[in-house]
């Protein structure tokens, strides 16, 4: 068939329209993911505002914002390689490609930095690790850094994912046709979007609560 | 060019209003720094679906116009069921 | 003779495992889900017959106290995630969308293969949770329960209804892509038969509602390994929003499993009474009302549950409200019968029966809505007569339907009509002998899960019990007139019933890539009506006369 991936389609155009509605399908579906893990970190906040506020201030906010500065800039640079590969510069969308997956791997091992500085502190009450905090309420502090564990690594798990298939991508690049390439291009930069939205979403209610 | 040029200034955007919201976060507005956090982020969503992922076309928007509705449920019937 | 007859369709295609497991042809993949679907409902299905033949005594003799909570946590979490959730859309639906629309496949093959491989791969983590010693919180999983007290394979069965979770999302994706983008020439949206407007309703409720269960599974296994305390009172979390969050699936997931249902009963209906289908445009809205409304009702689930009394209120109007499109539904099918050439061949039997289960179950529903009447039946028999009369009488019984009606289809094959008849009518009494007598003792307050009762409830007990058995027999013997169909069944022709549908269309089984010319549409659905169409009544033992 006519560089066609699916049998299902006569022509290229009508399946890369096909693509983009199926992810944006899925990025509805992920949003709704989400949606539920923050129901469950809104009804909290509601029942033990101060104590999130007080736990809040633990985070480390300069290294959270500098990595939601990196964020912002991978998808900057995601953008960068959809331009390119629509104007069929393949060098151009390798480099950008390669630029974003490098962020992204900033942004995790930032994280890092943070979960190591925070396990350090005592503030990881996870799998048993002792819990040593000094604020008020502890006990809701605990619960506070619970679901800043579960949150930030679920989506950490997501920018893995991304890595992962972008890092795939440029691995048999040589290998896929024109066509194909654009539409991985296409595909992968709206799931890296949606990941960076999803942060852009996290920073402000994980690590900005009445400073 | 201004191609180029539009997802620059999407960019410097984005970081602009990256550090309104860090610079906030400073200062108590009693109650609202939550909300302005929440709406500056959208703000954000928005830039980025727009310039970045194109979101362009009825059945992309059609996606995003149900998620939102649903979100809408989820989080509308939830707090009201407390 | 049969090998001649193969030639040249998708059967033909290579007979190897290779051939089948690597397949990305939507009607093979469909054969693999049938498969896999059908072990699951006898396995979910035994556990039921031996939950049944425990409960014909009012003593606990059978089976412990502990044996019997497994046994219908497992019966509920298979019946549920691995048989009635995927059944209709992963087999009858896979088979058939890209036929209905006129499409050479969906428009995602590989993801339609990966979406039963990842179905598989969740459904071991279920069958190691059975044989490694079973689960005992319900198929609910409600917290702190399963959370702080449960000391089954909680994680290990919750972690295989996550990953089965992603085979529902890919199917949904797969499906919703599919009817937006790959429709032959003029099939409008209006006229797709009912049975793609509900798969297509199905498949926006899997999208959209399965993530949030995946979430609340995936926080009660983080909150048994990690501790984390989402759901915990003592370390500040909301056991109630557990419920929140699983019956904002588990309700709309009522209306995956009941959607594809309504769709073969839309197809079926006016076939055998040769009428087009009363009120398409009715038929196909209230689909997409159900989908909407289905996400408003969750609360009734939660009505003791300490909710608030406000919120009670608001989700027991609601759930009047979602009694309506289903009502219209009800209607319309009716009205079609009205002045029809009616025919009792075995899908329309089973087609019928449906129409008095579902409409049956649905009028119970409207029961446990009322808030002060849910307050007395609530987790009595009561509420499990309804929902099997919905899930078991309505889903089942149009699986059944369905299965019969497109089988001659899917394997080039009659079956035998008689069996089919007689295995129809068994399941019928066999399921009103066996639920019947719980919306009585239900009723009169006999809680549900619990391995003994006072004997005062033993008349009825006896009877579902008898009924179960019957049911069981009704279930079974479709698996041997079908499989024995399949080697020494009558050949059939292209449309045996005489169908209107552009699955009907192509040769039975279809080819590899379904249409020989793609088709071009200028009929509505259901045009049993038009000129050109009346054709001499059919029969569906003629033999095939020009091949």
């Amino acid at each position: 068939m006519s560089g066609t991936e699916s049998i299902a389609f006569d022509t290229p155009q009508r399946e890369r329209r096909a693509d983009t509605f199926a992810m944006w399908v899925f990025i509805g579906s992920e949003a709704m993911l989400f949606g539920a893990i923050f129901l469950v970190f809104l009804v909290a906040h509601i029942d033990f505002g101060p104590a999130f506020a007080a736990a809040s201030k633990h985070l480390s906010l300069p290294l959270g914002t500098f990595n939601t500065a990196v964020l912002i800039t991978s998808s900057f640079t995601m953008a960068l390689a959809h331009r390119a590969a629509l104007q069929r510069r393949w060098r151009a969308t390798v480099r950008a490609l390669a630029a974003t997956v490098s962020l992204g791997v900033c942004f995790l091992i930032v994280k890092g930095i943070e979960y190591g500085n925070e396990i350090h502190e005592g503030l990881a009450p996870l799998l048993g690790l002792p819990f040593r905090y000094a604020g008020p309420d502890p006990v809701h502090a605990e619960f506070f850094f619970g679901l800043y564990f579960m949150m930030t690594s679920l989506h950490a798990l997501h920018l893995i994912g991304g890595i992962v298939v972008i890092a795939g991508m440029i691995a048999l690049w040589r290998t896929a046709s024109p066509a194909n390439r654009l539409r991985r291009v296409v595909a992968v930069g709206l799931y890296w979007h949606f990941v960076d939205i999803v942060w852009v979403f996290m920073f402000p209610v994980l690590y900005l609560i009445n400073r | 060019m201004s191609e180029l040029r539009k997802l620059t200034f999407g960019y410097l955007g984005l970081l602009a209003l990256l550090a309104l919201t860090v610079a906030s976060s400073f200062v108590d507005l009693g109650g609202f720094n939550v909300a302005l956090n929440l709406a500056i982020a959208a703000a954000k969503a928005v830039l980025i679906a727009l310039l970045f992922m194109h979101l362009t076309g009825t059945l992309p928007r059609l996606a995003v116009a149900a998620a939102g509705l649903w979100l809408i449920i989820l989080f509308g019937l939830t707090v009201i069921g407390r | 003779m049969s090998r001649a007859a193969m030639q040249g369709t998708y059967l033909a295609e290579g007979s190897g495992p290779r051939a089948w497991l690597l397949t990305t042809d939507h009607k093979r993949v469909a054969w693999l889900y049938l498969i896999s679907l059908t072990a699951f409902f006898f396995l979910g299905g035994a556990m039921a017959v031996l939950m049944r033949i425990e409960l014909a005594t009012p003593a606990g003799d059978l089976v412990s106290d502990d044996t019997y909570n497994r046994l219908f946590s497992l019966h509920g979490i298979i019946m549920v995630w691995f048989f009635l959730v995927p059944s209709i859309p992963a087999t009858l639906g896979n088979f058939l969308l890209p036929l209905m629309i006129g499409a050479r496949d969906l428009a995602f093959p590989r993801l339609n293969l990966a979406s039963w491989y990842v179905f598989i791969f969740g459904s071991l983590f279920a069958l190691f949770a059975v044989v490694a010693g079973g689960v005992d919180t319900g198929w609910t999983f409600y917290t702190p329960l399963s959370t702080l007290y449960a000391n089954g394979w909680v994680s290990t069965a919750a972690f295989g209804v996550f990953i089965v979770g992603f085979s529902t999302i890919m199917t949904g994706i797969n499906f919703i892509v599919t009817v937006h983008t790959l429709r032959a020439p003029g099939l409008t949206w209006f006229r797709l038969p009912i049975f793609v407007w509900t798969l297509y309703a199905t498949s926006l409720v899997m999208v959209l509602a399965t993530p949030v269960l995946a979430a609340s599974l995936i926080l009660i296994v983080l909150e048994r390994v990690f501790g984390i305390g989402i759901f915990n009172p003592d370390l500040g979390g909301d056991p109630l929003l557990f419920q929140h969050l699983f019956w904002f699936y588990s309700h709309p997931a009522v209306y995956i499993m009941i959607l594809p249902g309504m769709g073969v009963v839309s197809e079926v209906l006016p076939c055998f009474s040769r009428r087009p289908l009363f009120g398409y445009k009715a038929v196909a809205i209230s689909s997409m009302a159900i989908a909407v409304f289905g996400f408003l009702v969750w609360g009734h689930h939660m009505f003791v549950s300490g909710q608030s009394a406000y919120a009670g209120v608001v989700f027991s109007f609601l759930s009047f409200c979602v009694a309506i499109p289903s009502a219209i539904k009800v209607f319309n099918w009716s009205l079609t019968l009205r002045k029809g050439e009616i025919s009792f061949e075995t899908p329309m039997l089973y087609a019928l029966f449906f129409l008095a289960l579902f409409t049956f179950g649905g009028l119970a529903g409207l029961f446990l809505a009322s808030l002060a009447v849910d307050v007395h039946v609530h987790d009595t028999y009561f509420v499990i007569a309804h929902f099997h009369y919905i899930m078991v009488g309505g889903m089942v019984t149009a699986y059944m339907a369905g299965l019969h009606f497109w089988w001659p289809k899917m394997t080039g094959r009659m079956y035998s009509e008689t069996a089919g008849r007689i295995a129809a009518t068994v399941t019928f009494v066999g399921f009103n002998l066996t639920f019947f007598p719980q919306f009585v003792v239900g009723f009169d307050g006999m809680p549900r899960r619990y391995h003994t009762y006072p004997p005062e409830f033993q008349f009825w007990n006896v009877l579902s019990s008898a009924g179960a058995v019957v049911l069981a027999i009704g279930y079974l013997m479709p698996l041997f007139y079908l499989g024995w169909s399949l080697f020494r069944g009558t050949h059939a022709t292209d449309n045996p019933w005489n169908a209107t549908g552009l699955e009907w269309q192509t040769s039975s089984p279809p080819p590899p890539h379904n249409f020989e010319t793609m088709p071009v549409v200028t009929r509505p659905a259901y045009a049993y009506d038009m000129k050109g169409l009346e054709h001499e009544r059919f029969s569906p033992h003629r033999e095939e006369a020009a091949r």
